[in-house]
């Protein structure tokens, strides 16, 4: 079945407007509908339609690829496949569901290639197995009898499955009003006037489809009003809950953890020092000042964020320090894996200590807290430089106010342990320069490093902290910072507890950070210098006892991580791939287009109306008589397979409907008669005759349908 | 198990009866716009990013008018069907049916569906299929055959009936492919006509039932030199009417003593005044054995409608020459129709394998006694075979020790490549064939 005449082109006009594609939409519709005035037509053989299949399903499969890549496929994935909960969750299922109403919309741009092509083409109907494979294999398994069998061959015109897919294409947009409705209305009314049946007057089928629009649009309405009261009472708590957990404001520790502590070997960063620069020891993403077991919260500066601006404007460059002189400079890749309000990646960037400036850093929108924190919302995967030199960091200094200092504060249950290393160090009284010292040493000596801790709960009352302190001596860096900074701010030197990522391993022409490399240690504020300095008291042998833990087949992981890293800067546009992927496809389609228009043999053919006569084979078989005899069928004198002519016309004259026609009709015969045996053949003017008789008749025959 | 297969079974009939429900109802854009209402509502579910809710509203706001205004039909009309004799497996026939209305007021826009008998297996019969089918079908393979549903008897198109008067009765010719061998019954024909939207169709069933006999595809075969065939036939045969043996005139002489008088050749006595009589001798004729196999475990096997549809090429094609064909085969009992040289025609034993069935029940042995049998009167053996083991080598063995020439022909599913071991055909390899479904015709066409 094929659509009327400009349905096709009304409906893509529709869908440009309701997709926001209003130029591409009339372009399209402009060049289908201009098949009613140019009569040329193509010979498309089966195989160049199933060429121009295969080119519709390229592009279907390029623009899918494009579409997931642009709307977080593959981070929401990989982050649900690495760690499935339901915050993953929901993103890769609203990745998908971004990707899919892409795609839909995209539809009839992607397919106009193969309608263009049957509208264009002299053929009326395609076969199914040009675009099946299943149907191509099932047809290609048949023997020659069973392939030559109508029923082995279905076949198709593209026009209604393509209208199908273009108002769906069309529907994809948020209800802004109610145009969506009345134009599928519209086209739908024309679909169905195109095809009613004349049995009833045009006021019952107008009528009728009246009501089925009011209908439609009562029901609309409803649905409408019904989703706007489920949306209301949505549960707060879900929305809660589904909350990314990024947070500069606190950190939760495992102290008081009973069992060990799995750590991950997945690379998280890469680092490439550039010419003349030193690695920095650590990487720091936060600070914080108050310790409430088990957590360390940022207390009152937990909202002290300022933005950081381009300067100059758009160079990519963001000065945390203005002024700041910065020796060492060092190129950062890491993921931002949280997301923003606004729905894009935004994460805690790993600096080195004293970082004063970030160039070439893609993020939309930059902010750093006076504890250090630098949050950056852009793109999944950040490559960034980053300048960084001793001295000045971004750190708010110490209260100068002991009552109100936070960088002093100790919990009140912690106190009576740490007195009491204070009192075993003797280090009342002595100045920070011998202290730190004395407690680093303390710390590497009589301590040990584990990430186990047993069952044995100690004495009864006691903080996990003081059973560190005092009776057990190991733990992982969290104790042996949180201790640090206590014992630290107990002497009232103002100490801070810093989060971020130790820097040990080397790859390559540079060096790797793995999620194992998570660490904590203490900032100590240096009076003389009126700095904030590392300050880390975990005993040195961590990183081995990390490494003892090491899985056999990490080589295999870091070479996947190393894939996804590659693939993610391909996707978050930060390496050059992207644009050549493009070109890479370009000449396969190119390739594949020339093929389809200028293949060797092809016959552009001047269009040819239907009704002006069959292809020639044998003299006479292009006589009109034969367009007669078919109307005459349709009203119910069929010929039987042998039934003479002469003797068929004299069932046809005791039709009464038909009575009228037998004359003209024995008229007709002899010259159809003479037009197919008579070896001499018709003369011009009987030839004539013959056309304008059965012209005449088949008129007649109009004029009088029931 | 069986509680399971029994809602399987249900579930079937259901989809079943649903799909040829909404065929029968709606017409193609009816179909159309209400797959199109089941996309509308999935893609409609999200109200937020889509407004196919409001597509899903408008559609099913039309289809609901549709059959609201579309359903009543009253009309009558009488029916008459011109339904040949026979039709041919795979074989697209056509034949016509008049109509003619009974109302005062013209009819439009009809169209004309016939109705076969339901073609759903019972419980039984559908668990047997199912059961056979996970034993022999490999799930997810695609280059496996498309396997027809073996139920269904035919496919027939729907036709337009012309406007219709009261006076005059209107003739449409109606195509009709049937699908498997064996009794189709008709039980009316449908007349339907379309909703004022062109959507929901009213049905008008009128009973006509009547019923039509399927024969099994066939294959042209190749002029055989069949086993056993004479070369040369002195004296012709068409006038002979007895079986196996016959007299055929071969000269006058006079009479002796003891000469039946109804041999007697009156008007030679008459010319020459003595008696003279008419003198026979006794002709053997070609009489085959066509052996059909019909052993086999499977309820619907391809192999053995294969088997069948070669035994059918076998007795249309040497019908043609003059022989006898004796067609031996076991169903509920052990059968033998003999036919040629005025006995039977072909026709006769298309229908009778039109009818035939697998056997389950009997052993194998009966096959063999039913041969042995008759091998004293027949000068040859064409055995179509479902396979090649060792009992049918047996068969094979057997007559070839009683010295019949036999043409053994083994049906075998695509893609066996397997070389057949000959055993008791090894002096004679030429005359085994493994016949491939798919390529029979093909393979025929090769044997000499």
């Amino acid at each position: 079945m094929k659509p009327p005449p400009l349905l096709l082109g009304a409906t893509l006009l529709f869908w440009g407007w309701q997709s926001e594609f209003l130029v591409v939409g009339a372009i399209l519709g402009v060049v289908l509908e201009s098949a009613q005035l140019i009569r040329t037509r193509w010979e498309f053989s089966d195989e160049d339609f199933a060429r121009i299949w295969t080119f519709c399903a390229l592009l279907l499969l390029a623009s899918a690829l494009y579409a997931f890549t642009a709307n977080e496929g593959p981070a929401s994935f990989g982050g649900f496949f690495s760690d499935a909960n339901p915050i993953t969750t929901t993103r890769a299922s609203s990745a998908t569901a971004r990707t899919a109403s892409a795609m839909i919309r995209w539809l009839p741009m992607l397919f106009f290639p193969f309608l263009a092509a049957q509208t264009f083409s002299t053929r009326e109907a395609i076969p199914l197995t040009v675009i099946s494979l299943i149907a191509r294999r099932r047809w290609k398994k048949l023997t020659p009898a069973d392939q030559s069998s109508p029923l082995a061959r279905l076949s198709f015109h593209i026009g209604y499955p393509y209208f199908a897919a273009t108002l769906l294409a069309s529907s994809f947009h948020p209800a802004e009003d109610k145009s969506f409705f009345w134009g599928l209305a519209g086209l739908l009314t024309w679909m169905l006037w195109a095809h009613r049946t004349r049995r009833v007057t045009l006021v019952v089928w107008v009528g009728l489809v009246a009501l089925a629009v009011a209908l439609g649009f009562a029901g609309q309405r409803g649905i409408g009003s019904l989703a706007g009261y489920l949306q209301e009472q949505n549960p707060q708590w879900l929305t809660r809950f589904l909350r990314r957990n990024i947070d500069p404001s606190h950190s939760r520790t495992a102290l008081g953890q009973i069992g060990d502590i799995k750590t991950s070997g997945r690379i998280v960063i890469r680092l490439r020092p550039k010419a003349g620069s030193a690695p920095p020891e650590y990487l720091r993403e936060a600070s914080y000042r108050v310790f409430k077991s088990p957590g360390w919260f940022a207390g009152s500066l937990k909202d002290d964020f300022e933005v950081v601006g381009e300067d100059p404007p758009n160079s990519a460059s963001f000065p945390l320090l203005p002024g700041k002189t910065n020796s060492a400079s060092i190129n950062i890749a890491c993921y931002l894996d949280g997301t923003s309000t606004n729905g894009s990646p935004e994460g805690l960037l790993p600096l080195p200590t004293g970082s004063g400036r970030l160039e070439n850093c893609p993020a939309y929108v930059l902010r750093k807290s006076s504890l250090g924190a630098v949050v950056a919302e852009g793109p999944g995967l950040v490559l960034f430089d980053a300048l960084f030199g001793p001295g000045l960091t971004m750190d708010l200094p110490p209260s100068l106010n002991p009552e109100s200092n936070e960088d002093l504060y100790v919990p009140e249950n912690e106190q009576a342990a740490l007195d009491e290393v204070v009192k075993e160090l003797q280090l009342r009284g002595q100045p920070p320069a011998q202290v730190l010292p004395v407690v680093a040493g303390y710390f590497a000596v009589k301590f040990t490093y584990s990430t186990w801790q047993g069952r044995d709960r100690g004495t009864p009352g006691t903080t996990p902290l003081s059973r560190f302190l005092l009776e057990n001596r190991k733990g992982h860096c969290e104790y042996f910072a949180t201790a640090t900074v206590l014992l630290l701010r107990q002497l009232k030197i103002p100490a801070r507890y810093a989060v971020g990522y130790a820097v040990h391993e080397p790859s390559g022409s540079g060096y790797v950070v793995r999620l194992s490399d998570a660490h904590a240690w203490c900032l100590v504020w240096n009076e003389t210098q009126q700095t904030w300095e590392d300050f880390d008291t975990t005993p040195a042998s961590w990183i081995a006892e990390e490494a003892r833990n090491r899985s056999p087949f990490r080589w295999l992981s870091d070479i996947w991580s190393r894939l996804k890293f590659e693939f993610a800067k391909f996707r978050w546009g930060q390496s050059k791939l992207r644009q050549y992927l493009l070109w890479i496809v370009v000449p396969g389609l190119a390739l594949l287009l020339y093929q389809i228009i200028f293949r060797r043999g092809r016959r552009r053919q001047a269009s040819k109306r239907t009704d002006e006569g069959f292809i020639t084979q044998w003299p006479g078989l292009d006589s009109e008589f034969y367009q007669l005899e078919k109307q005459i069928a349709t009203r119910g004198v069929l010929r039987k397979p042998s039934e003479p002519l002469n003797e068929w016309l004299r069932r046809v004259a005791e039709n009464p409907a038909l009575a009228g026609l037998q004359e003209p009709l024995r008229a007709l015969l002899r010259l159809h008669y003479r037009y197919r045996f008579d070896p001499l053949g018709l003369s011009d003017a009987d030839r004539e005759a013959l056309k304008q008789v059965t012209r005449a008749c088949l008129e007649r025959l109009d004029r009088a349908k029931p | 198990m069986n509680f399971g297969l029994k809602l399987i079974y249900r579930a079937e009939r259901l989809f079943s009866w649903s799909k040829y429900w909404t065929l029968r109802r709606f017409t193609r854009p009816g179909q159309a716009v209400l797959g199109a209402v089941m996309a509308a509502a999935f893609m409609g579910l999200d109200t937020e990013s889509s407004v196919g809710y409001q597509a899903f509203t408008l559609l099913l706001a039309l289809l609901l008018v549709a059959v609201l205004s579309g359903f009543y039909f009253r009309a009558r009309f009488t029916v008459e069907r011109g339904l040949p004799r026979f039709g041919t497996v795979g074989q697209t026939l056509s034949y016509r049916i008049a109509v003619q209305s009974r109302m005062p007021h013209p009819q439009s826009g009809l169209a004309l569906i016939e109705d076969l008998a339901d073609p759903r297996p019972s419980f039984q019969v559908w668990r047997d299929f199912k059961l056979d089918e996970t034993k022999h079908v490999r799930p997810f393979r695609l280059h496996q055959r498309h396997r027809r549903n073996p139920f269904k008897f035919a496919t027939v198109k729907e036709v337009a009936v012309p406007s219709l008067t009261t006076d005059q009765p209107a003739e449409v010719a109606v195509e009709f492919t049937p699908l498997r061998r064996g009794i189709v019954h008709f039980t009316g024909v449908t007349l339907a006509r379309a909703d004022p939207l062109g959507l929901f169709r009213a049905l008008r069933i009128i009973p006509l039932p009547q019923s039509m006999l399927i024969l099994p595809k066939r294959y042209g075969l190749p002029p055989l030199a069949l086993p056993g065939a004479l070369k040369y036939q002195p004296g012709g045969v068409a006038l002979a009417t007895n079986i196996g043996q016959s007299d055929e005139f071969v000269s006058l002489r006079d009479y002796r003593r003891g000469d039946p008088l109804r041999h007697i050749h009156w008007r030679s006595w008459a010319k020459t005044g003595k008696p003279i009589v008419k003198e026979f001798e006794d002709e053997f004729f070609v009489r085959h054995a066509l052996i059909l196999d019909t052993f086999t475990e499977r309820p619907h096997s391809e192999v053995f409608e294969e088997a069948v549809s070669v035994a059918a090429s076998f007795a249309c094609t040497i019908l043609t020459q003059e022989s006898l064909l004796d067609l031996l085969f076991v169903g509920p009992q052990a059968y033998c129709f003999t036919t040629g040289r005025g006995l039977a025609h072909a026709d006769q034993m298309l229908e009778i394998l039109a009818s035939v069935r697998p056997c389950h029940t009997q052993p194998f042995d009966l096959l063999e006694q039913l041969v042995l049998s008759h091998s004293n009167a027949v000068s040859g053996c064409i055995c179509v075979l479902l396979a090649w083991d060792e009992p049918r080598r047996q068969l094979v063995r057997k007559l070839k020790l009683l010295g019949l020439p036999v043409l053994v022909l083994v049906i075998r599913q695509t893609g066996e490549v397997r070389p057949l071991d000959p055993g008791p055909m090894r002096d004679e390899p030429e005359r085994l064939h493994a016949l491939e479904i798919g390529q029979i015709q093909e393979q025929l066409a090769n044997l000499r």
